[in-house]
């Protein structure tokens, strides 16, 4: 079973609006999946089909290489997720409403509440009533329920809504944690790239329900990483010269005139200073970096002209 | 299905329901001895004014116990089903590894048995106190009663159920309207629908009313659950 979580041409529908269009998705187990797309794009709702709150309209969601139909529910049993905004009994403490979560889910492990709120950092807060919770503290709350059942699967929609820097960097190191150590597949949606950059393995980008693009963070990296754009009037000698004299092997011809030295270790100083020495004409040398975002961007920005 | 309800009742905070019961049956007891031996019903010259036929104590007691339990049921209803429909903590609920049909039902019963619960004990208090009253003083409404006999407790029982269940239409209106306000608004269309016949229906004359519209609770009840796992939660 490669794939822990799987969609094929899931497609939703309500009152003859498309929000999701043959959506797949590849999630591999032990895997954290990015799940990004501006506001609207459909990331609620996808989340929404893979957590059997709503029935697609057409398509399939395939979960622990399960269909899933709308009685299955043992397999919720192995999920825990946030979706939208969690939402709490506002008049019960932290504590209780884990409490009863764990009864819900039929999850009996002595001491899972208290450890979930101290990985949440609630433990002092806990006894509080909901009510009185700040906006980050209930979203902390709703992790900490997510992982309260040790699923095997966590879908968590804009999980670091409304935390603060130093909050999300927290979160953003739990998950990584929950990921190396018990091995957990995580789904995270996010509007924003950076949510997600340094955690995510995969990353799925959606568009007005369309699913642009799915790629793997390496090959994003491989991609996109910053370059040297080297403008010359003789590339194949130019090319000669970093080779052979600079030991370059990670570059590449775009054009005639033109070329990216995708080595980053090597300084723009010492390549004109090796151009020049060996006779080649330069006519412009430059550090380019294209950023996550842009790439981000350029793939939801082509959308929105469409 | 025991420990469903119990949850349910733990996370709906069932002691706020408890003291409103409480509060709610100490008035209705004092109302109903005020009308039975102080007179608040009566004409300035000590006449009853009652309509016809209901001259006797019971008929108060049932039509304003009924009424008041009711309208509590469907707030209860309310608060515990339509109101977790709109605040997403059904969301929350339908993500459990739990059939819908039996979270739904299980709220359902929960509600319903803390007011059959309720509805009887309060009947219960209060023809207690009339007859106990009625030892000592005179009552303007003609005792009709007896605490003695099994058929009293057996109507009493049965009239419950009939009031109790009752509130399932008024939770299926408010289903469909998504609205808690609907559902507590259509308890009182039903309460002026039904009150002429509840008022004075008695079992031995008139079964079939009571029946029909137990039947069409229950169908009521059926139809709010029935759909639920298909339905998308909007």
């Amino acid at each position: 079973m490669p794939n822990i979580v799987q969609t094929n041409q899931l497609t939703k529908i309500i009152d003859g609006k498309e929000l999701v269009k043959n959506v797949n998705i590849h999630v591999k187990k032990g895997e954290v999946y990015g799940f990004l797309g501006p506001n609207g794009a459909g990331k609620t709702t996808v989340m929404k089909m893979l957590t059997n709150l709503w029935k697609p309209t057409s398509g399939e969601v395939w979960l622990f290489g399960e269909k899933l139909t709308p009685a299955s529910y043992e397999v919720l049993k192995r999920m825990g997720s946030i979706i939208e905004f969690p939402c709490f009994y506002d008049h019960m403490s932290g504590k209780d409403n884990l409490q009863l979560h764990s009864e819900y889910m039929g999850y009996h492990t002595p001491g899972c509440v208290e450890d979930a709120l101290e990985m949440l950092g609630l433990a002092d807060a806990s006894e509080k009533q909901v009510k009185s919770y700040s906006l980050g503290m209930k979203q902390r709350l709703g992790i900490a329920r997510a992982i309260l059942c040790k699923p095997e699967l966590l879908i968590l929609d804009e999980p670091t809504n409304g935390l603060d820097p130093a909050g999300m960097k927290q979160i953003r190191d739990l998950f990584r944690m929950l990921c190396s150590e018990y091995g957990i597949t995580i789904i995270i949606s996010s509007h924003m790239l950076s949510g997600v950059e340094s955690i995510a393995d995969t990353i799925g980008v959606i568009n007005h329900g369309n699913m642009m693009k799915e790629i793997s963070m390496k090959e994003i990296s491989e991609m996109n990483t910053a370059y040297i754009e080297l403008a010359v009037e003789n590339t194949k000698k130019a090319a000669y010269v970093l080779a052979d004299k600079l030991e370059l092997s990670n570059f590449k011809a775009i054009d005639e005139k033109c070329i990216r030295i995708y080595d980053a270790c090597i300084d723009t100083k010492d390549i004109s200073k090796a151009l020049a020495m060996n006779e080649v004409e330069i006519n412009s040398i430059s550090k380019k970096a294209e950023s996550l975002e842009d790439y981000f961007l350029k793939l939801t920005g082509e959308g929105v002209r469409k | 299905m025991i420990k469903l309800i119990k949850l349910e009742w733990k996370k709906n905070n069932i002691a706020k329901y408890m003291r409103g019961a409480v509060i709610l049956a100490a008035f209705l007891c004092l109302f109903v001895f005020a009308l039975a031996f102080l007179g608040i019903a009566n004409d300035p010259d000590g006449t009853l004014d009652a309509a016809e036929g209901m001259g006797t104590i019971s008929a108060p007691i049932e039509l304003f116990t009924s009424m008041s339990f009711l309208i509590f049921t469907s707030v209860m209803l309310a608060s515990f089903i339509v109101s977790a429909y709109k605040n997403k903590t059904m969301n929350l609920m339908f993500s459990y590894p739990i059939k819908r049909q039996k979270i739904l039902a299980s709220q359902m019963i929960a509600v319903w048995l803390f007011n059959f619960a309720a509805l009887v004990v309060t009947k219960l208090l209060i023809y207690a106190c009339v007859s106990i009253g009625s030892l000592s003083m005179e009552s303007s409404f003609a005792v009709d009663f007896n605490m003695g006999s099994l058929s009293f407790y057996i109507q009493l029982l049965l009239k419950s159920f009939v009031i109790v269940s009752m509130s399932f239409i008024a939770l299926f209106i408010g289903m469909i309207m998504k609205s808690s306000k609907a559902t507590i608004i259509a308890s009182f269309i039903m309460i002026f629908l039904t009150q002429a016949n509840i008022g004075d229906f008695s079992l031995a004359g008139n079964l079939i009313f009571p029946a029909i519209l137990t039947v069409v609770s229950f169908t009521f009840a059926v139809l709010s659950v029935f759909n639920a796992e298909t339905r998308d939660l909007l």
